[in-house]
C-alpha cells in the first residue's frame, strides 16, 4: 500500500507518540523519575545528570541505564529512589544545588561536577562517605583524585565515578610521527601544512572564553612544574617561577599562531565539537580534544579516514615533561539521615562505580577498572591509562573558578593581541589576589 | 435639560470627595492600582529589595555571613574594564533596539499591507519570523554557532567564498565579535517588536488613509505624517522593552564569545554572570545589577525625551 | 484594475522575499540538524541537506515519555501567568491612562524598574523567598511568579493600547450615567480587545521562554517547562545529542504558535474601525 508522503510522516510521528521506550520493558521497578516499586517503604531524592541516567536523550543509552537500575531495585526491594535530572548548565546548577542545601532542600544523593566539590566540602553540606567503600577501592582511585574529594583530615565526601582528559589526536597521513614537544608539534603542523596545501589548519585547540580552554592549557603549565595555588591555597601562579612557565606556555600558543602552524581563529574555539568538526572535515591536521572524540569520529568518518588518525599524549616543553587535565563526575550526599546515605552510596557502588563507565562507554576511576572491565582492555584504553597516571585535576579549592575565568581572559587578550601576554598575566593575578582576599 | 439635572445630583456628590464612598472606585487610583501593586508585592519586591541590599554588602555564595559596605561598588566602579564592559553594553543594546525597531517595523508594515490586500502567504512570513523568537535560547545558540563558525566550513564564511570574498573573522577579532552578537540577537528579538508595532498600527483607523489618499497623498507621505506620529507611543514602548531584554540578556553571547575575545562582548549582563558565578561574588553581582538598572532607566529617560522632543 | 493590485503586490512580495531571507535561513539550519543522524551531525561541510536525512529524531523525542510534559507544563505556566498578569495589569493601565495622580510617572518607571533587575541576580533571593512562603515546587507558585515578571511589560503594552482609544467614548457613557468602572468593563475593554489580544500574546511568548523562574522553583521533571526541559536533550560534549535538541526545538514550535495564531485573530478585530468611525 503505497501512501502519500504527508501520511507517511504522519505515521512516523504517531508511532513515535505511541512507541513505548525500551525503558517501560524494566517493568514496574524503573521509570523516567523513579528507581523502584511506587510502594517500596523508604526513599531518597537522587539527582543526576541527564546523560548518566535512563533519561538519556539517545535510548541506547537510556535502556543500559535502564538496566543497571533495574538491578539495583532487585538488590534493594525497600529502596524507592526519586530521580531528579540535572542539566549541563553547570555554573546555574550547582549554584541553586547550594543554595538548596543550605534551605535544607537538597536531594539527599546528587551528581557535583568533580571541581565544585570542594566549593560543598568547603561549605559544610556535605556527608563523609568513608565507610562505604573500602580501603582497597579508595586506593585504587588515580592520584589526582584523592586531594580534590577529601577534606584536610583525609575524610571522603564524593565518589568520583567518571572521568575524562585530553590528548593529542594527529592525522598520521600528515603528521606520521607523535609530537612530543612543543617545537615538533609547531614544526608538525607546519610540515602539514605545507605539504596539503592552502585550507589546512595545522593544530588547533581551544582558545575562546570557557573552561575548555583552561582545561586545555593547564596541561602545558603543569607540565614544566607550575602550580596555580599552593598547599593552603593562596593563589600563587603570579610569582615566580609559575608566572614563567604560564608566560612559557602563553607564548607557545602565540607562536602557534604567529608561524601560522594555528589559525587565529582558535580565538574563537571554544567548545570541543567545533575541533571534532574540523577533524571530520580533514581540514586539520593536529587537535587537542578529550577521550570521547574518538568515538565521535569513528561514528562519522569512513573507516579507511578514521584508521588515520591516532592519539598520544600532549605535548610538553620537552619531552619528558608532559601533563593532561582530568575532570569528571562525582556522587555526594547531603542527607543527615545515615540510613539514606548508605542507600545512596549503594547505589553509586553498584550502578556507577564500573558498570555505568561501560554502559555509557566513558572512562571508570579506578585503575583496577581498566583490566577488569572488558570495555577497556583495548591498546586504546590501555593508552589512556597509563596517560591517566600522569593526569592532574583542576585544583580542589573554590577559589578555582575564579582563577580559571582570568586565565581564559588573559588567554584570549594575548592570542587575540588586545594586550601583551605579560600584562594580561599581570592583570589575571591582581583580579585574582583581590578575590582570595575574600575567600578567608 | 435632561443632561443638566441627571448631572446635578452627580456633580453634587462627587463634589463632595468624603461623602461619595461609591464613587471612590472611579476617582482614586488605589483601586485600580491595587492587583498589580498586590501581584508585585507579594512575587517581586522581595527579591529585588534583596539585590539592591546584597549589593551594599560583600556576601558570597561561600558562605552565608557577611557585613555591610560599599566595597563592592568601590571595586566594580574602579575595575579597569568597566569602561570596556559599558562599551560592550551600548554597543550591543543599541544596536539591537536600533535593528529590531527597524525591521520589526518593516515587517510589521509589510504584514499589514499584505493581510489589507489579502495577499497568500503572509501569515506565513509573520510565523516564521515569530518562531526565531520563540525557539529556545539554546537552540539559537547554536544555530548562530554553525553560522558565525570561522571554519572553512561555517556557514557565512562559505557565502563569501562562493562570492570570492575574504572570510570575516567574525568571532575571533575583539572590534568584529561584538557586532556580530548585536547581529544573532537582533535576529533573534526583531519578533518583539514585530508583535509591538503591529498592534500599534492597528490602532490607526483606516479611515485616516483613505482620507490622504483622497487628498492625493503618497504612501511615503501617508506614512512620515499619519502612520509615524501615531506610532510613537508604540515605538517608545518597543525601544523600552528591547533596550530591557537586550541589556538583561546573555543567552546568546555566553555560548557564542563567552564574553571575548579579551573582554570585548563582555556586556554587563554576562559581567554579573561571572561574577555571580566564577567569582561566587553575590555582592558584586548585585552591583552590576543595580548599574544595568540605571543603564536602563537611563535609556528610558532618554527614549521618553526624545519622544516628547519630537511631539 | 487588477494589474494595479498586481503592481502593488510586487514591493510587497519583494519585501516578503528579503524577510524570509534573513529570518529563515538560519531556521533552515535548524531543520537541518533536526534530520540528522549522529554521524552526520558534526557539521564538517556545507550541506544544508545532509547526506541521509532521517526522521528518527523527531520519532526519538515524541518517544521520551517527558517530552510532552515539558510541553504542556510550558503551555499551562505561560498561558496562566500571561492571564494573571492581563488581569493584574489591565486595570493599573487604564488609571494609568485616564486618571491623573501625582507621582504617576514616577509609578509608571518604577513598575517598570521591576523589569530591568537582572533575573539572573534575583535566582537566589527568589527561591528563599518562595521557600519562606511554602511555594517551592508548586505550579502555583511557578505561574505566580511568571504573573509577576510578566505584569510591568503587560502595564506598558496595555497603557499604550488604552492610550489609543479615544476617551470621548467613556466620557459619553459615563454622562449617562455609568460609573467609570462600568464604562471600563463595557466600553474600553471590548474595544481595547484588539490591543488585550497583543498584550496577552507577547506575554505568552515570554513566559514560553522564560527559563530561570522554573529552574530555581521546579525540581520534579514531570513539572518543568519545555524551556528547562529542552536541556535534557542535550548530550554532553562526551556525546553530544545535538539532532536531539534541534528535532525537540521544532516540535516545541507547535504549541507556541498554535495559541499565537488563534490570539491574533482577536488582534485584527474588526472592532477598532466601527468604534472609532464616530
Amino acid at each position: 500500500m503505497k501512501l502519500k508522503p504527508g501520511s507517511r510522516l504522519f505515521a512516523i510521528l504517531l508511532s513515535g507518540l505511541l512507541q513505548s521506550p525500551d525503558v517501560a520493558h524494566a517493568g514496574d521497578l524503573v521509570a523516567p523519575d523513579r528507581i523502584g516499586r511506587l510502594d517500596a517503604p523508604k526513599s531518597f531524592s537522587f539527582r543526576v545528570l541527564t546523560v548518566h541516567s535512563n533519561n538519556n536523550a539517545q535510548p541506547k543509552f537510556a535502556a543500559r541505564m535502564a538496566a543497571l537500575y533495574e538491578k539495583y531495585a532487585h538488590t534493594h526491594p525497600d529502596w524507592r529512589v526519586n530521580i531528579q535530572l540535572m542539566s549541563l548548565q553547570i555554573p546555574q546548577e550547582h549554584a541553586r544545588l547550594l543554595e538548596q542545601a543550605r534551605s535544607g532542600t537538597a536531594p539527599d544523593c546528587s551528581a557535583v561536577d568533580s571541581f565544585e566539590v570542594p566549593l560543598f566540602i568547603r561549605a559544610g553540606v556535605l556527608q563523609p562517605i568513608d565507610q562505604y567503600f573500602t580501603k582497597e577501592e579508595i586506593d585504587d582511585l588515580f592520584p589526582f583524585i584523592r586531594p580534590i574529594v577529601s577534606d584536610a583530615e583525609g575524610h571522603i565526601y564524593a565518589w568520583w565515578w567518571t572521568t575524562d582528559l585530553r590528548l593529542l589526536y594527529r592525522n598520521m597521513a600528515l603528521v606520521p610521527d607523535p609530537p612530543r614537544t612543543w617545537q615538533e608539534t609547531k614544526q608538525a603542523a607546519m610540515a602539514a601544512k605545507r605539504a596539503a596545501g592552502p585550507g589546512l589548519e595545522g593544530f588547533l585547540f581551544n582558545g575562546g572564553r570557557n573552561e575548555t580552554t583552561t582545561v586545555d592549557f593547564l596541561p602545558q603549565f603543569w607540565a614544566q612544574g607550575g602550580k596555580l595555588v599552593d598547599e593552603r591555597g593562596t593563589p600563587v601562579f603570579g610569582q615566580e617561577p609559575n608566572k614563567t612557565y604560564l608566560l612559557n606556555a602563553i607564548a607557545f600558543y602565540r607562536d602557534l599562531i604567529q608561524s601560522g602552524a594555528s589559525p587565529a581563529r582558535v580565538a574563537s574555539i571554544s567548545n570541543y565539537d567545533d575541533l571534532t568538526a574540523a577533524s571530520i572535515s580533514g581540514s586539520a591536521a593536529m587537535m587537542v580534544n578529550g577521550d570521547w572524540a574518538m568515538s565521535q569520529m569513528r561514528a562519522a568518518m569512513k573507516p579507511e579516514t578514521f584508521a588515520k588518525w591516532a592519539v598520544s599524549m600532549l605535548p610538553g616543553p620537552t619531552a619528558d615533561q608532559r601533563s593532561t587535565a582530568s575532570g569528571g563526575w562525582t556522587f555526594a550526599s547531603f542527607s543527615k539521615d545515615p540510613v539514606k546515605v548508605k542507600a545512596c552510596m549503594d547505589l553509586v557502588r553498584e550502578v556507577y562505580m564500573g558498570p555505568a563507565t561501560e554502559v555509557l562507554e566513558r572512562l571508570p576511576t579506578r585503575q583496577s577498572e581498566f583490566n577488569s572491565l572488558p570495555m577497556f582492555r583495548t591498546d586504546f584504553y590501555l593508552q589512556i591509562k597509563q596517560y591517566l597516571k600522569l593526569g592532574q585535576a583542576r585544583p580542589g579549592l573554590p577559589i578555582y573558578t575564579e582563577i580559571s575565568n582570568r586565565l581564559q581572559i588573559a588567554i584570549s587578550e594575548a592570542l587575540a593581541g588586545t594586550r601583551t601576554p605579560e600584562a594580561a598575566v599581570d592583570e589575571a593575578v591582581d583580579q585574582v589576589a583581590k578575590a582570595a582576599a575574600r575567600y578567608q | 435639560m435632561t443632561s443638566a439635572v441627571k448631572q446635578g445630583p452627580r456633580h453634587q456628590r462627587s463634589g463632595g470627595g468624603r461623602r461619595g464612598w461609591r464613587f471612590d472606585l472611579d476617582r482614586h487610583p488605589v483601586w485600580w492600582l491595587f492587583p498589580l501593586a498586590l501581584l508585585l508585592t507579594a512575587f517581586y519586591l522581595y527579591p529585588v529589595l534583596e539585590v539592591v541590599r546584597t549589593s551594599f554588602t560583600d556576601a558570597t555564595l561561600l558562605n552565608s555571613a557577611y557585613s555591610y559596605t560599599l566595597a563592592s561598588y568601590r571595586s566594580v566602579l574602579a575595575d579597569s574594564a568597566l569602561p570596556q564592559i559599558w562599551l560592550a553594553t551600548v554597543i550591543f543594546v543599541a544596536g539591537s533596539v536600533i535593528g529590531q525597531t527597524t525591521l520589526g517595523l518593516l515587517i510589521a508594515l509589510t504584514l499589514e499591507a499584505g493581510f489589507r490586500r489579502r495577499l497568500p502567504g503572509v501569515r506565513t512570513v509573520q510565523v516564521v519570523v515569530l518562531a526565531t523568537w520563540i525557539i529556545p535560547g539554546v537552540a539559537s545558540a547554536i544555530i548562530w554557532q554553525l553560522l558565525l563558525s570561522e571554519a572553512n566550513f561555517g556557514f557565512f564564511n562559505a557565502m563569501l567564498g562562493l562570492f570570492s570574498l575574504s572570510p570575516v573573522p567574525w568571532l575571533s577579532d575583539a572590534k568584529v565579535a561584538i557586532w556580530s552578537a548585536t547581529l544573532a540577537n537582533i535576529w533573534r528579538g526583531t519578533a518583539l517588536s514585530m508583535i509591538l508595532l503591529y498592534a500599534g498600527l492597528k490602532t490607526i483607523s483606516p479611515g485616516l488613509y483613505e482620507a490622504a489618499a483622497v487628498d492625493g497623498a503618497t504612501a511615503l507621505q501617508a506614512f512620515r505624517y499619519i502612520t509615524l506620529p501615531r506610532l510613537r507611543p508604540a515605538l517608545l514602548i518597543n525601544a523600552v522593552i528591547v533596550s530591557v531584554f537586550s541589556l538583561n540578556t546573555f543567552e546568546l553571547v555566553m555560548p557564542l564569545t563567552g564574553g571575548g575575545p579579551g573582554r570585548s562582548t563582555e556586556v554587563l549582563a554576562l559581567a554579573a554572570y561571572n561574577a555571580v558565578f566564577h567569582d561566587f561574588n553575590l555582592a558584586q553581582g548585585s552591583v552590576l545589577a543595580v548599574l544595568m538598572l540605571l543603564l536602563n532607566l537611563a535609556f528610558t529617560a532618554v527614549y521618553w525625551l526624545t519622544s516628547r522632543g519630537l511631539r | 484594475m487588477n494589474s494595479r493590485a498586481r503592481n502593488e503586490a510586487i514591493p510587497i512580495y519583494l519585501a516578503l522575499a528579503l524577510i524570509l531571507l534573513f529570518f529563515a535561513l538560519p531556521l533552515f539550519w535548524l531543520l537541518s540538524l533536526s534530520i540528522r543522524t549522529p554521524a552526520e551531525i558534526l557539521i564538517a561541510e556545507v550541506r544544508i541537506v545532509p547526506h541521509s536525512p532521517t526522521l528518527q529524531n523527531f520519532v526519538e523525542v515524541l518517544g521520551n515519555q517527558q517530552f510532552l510534559g515539558y510541553l504542556w507544563n510550558g503551555v499551562t505556566l505561560s498561558v496562566v501567568g500571561a492571564a494573571c498578569a492581563c488581569v493584574a495589569a489591565a486595570p493599573a493601565s487604564y488609571a494609568f491612562s485616564r486618571l491623573k495622580f501625582p507621582g504617576k510617572t514616577q509609578l509608571l518607571f518604577a513598575v517598570l524598574g521591576f523589569q530591568m533587575i537582572s533575573p539572573l541576580v534575583i535566582m537566589l533571593p527568589l527561591y528563599r523567598y518562595m521557600h519562606a512562603l511554602g511555594l517551592t515546587e508548586s505550579h502555583l507558585g511557578a505561574a505566580l511568579v511568571y504573573a509577576a515578571v510578566a505584569a510591568p511589560i503587560a502595564t506598558w503594552t496595555l497603557k499604550g493600547s488604552f492610550d489609543a482609544i479615544p476617551e470621548e467614548l467613556e466620557e459619553a457613557a459615563m454622562i449617562d450615567g455609568c460609573t467609570r468602572s462600568q464604562a471600563f468593563l463595557r466600553i474600553t475593554l471590548p474595544i481595547g480587545l484588539p490591543g488585550l489580544a497583543s498584550t496577552f500574546i507577547l506575554t505568552t511568548m515570554l513566559g514560553w521562554s522564560q527559563f530561570i523562574v522554573p529552574f530555581i522553583l521546579l525540581s520534579q521533571p514531570d513539572m518543568l517547562p519545555i524551556s528547562v526541559g529542552i536541556f535534557n536533550f542535550l548530550g554532553a560534549y562526551t556525546g553530544s545529542a545535538t539532532q536531539l535538541v534541534a528535532a525537540a526545538s521544532v516540535l516545541s514550535l507547535l504549541p507556541a504558535v498554535v495559541i499565537f495564531l488563534f490570539f491574533q485573530k482577536f488582534v485584527v478585530g474588526a472592532l477598532t474601525a466601527g468604534a472609532l468611525k464616530e
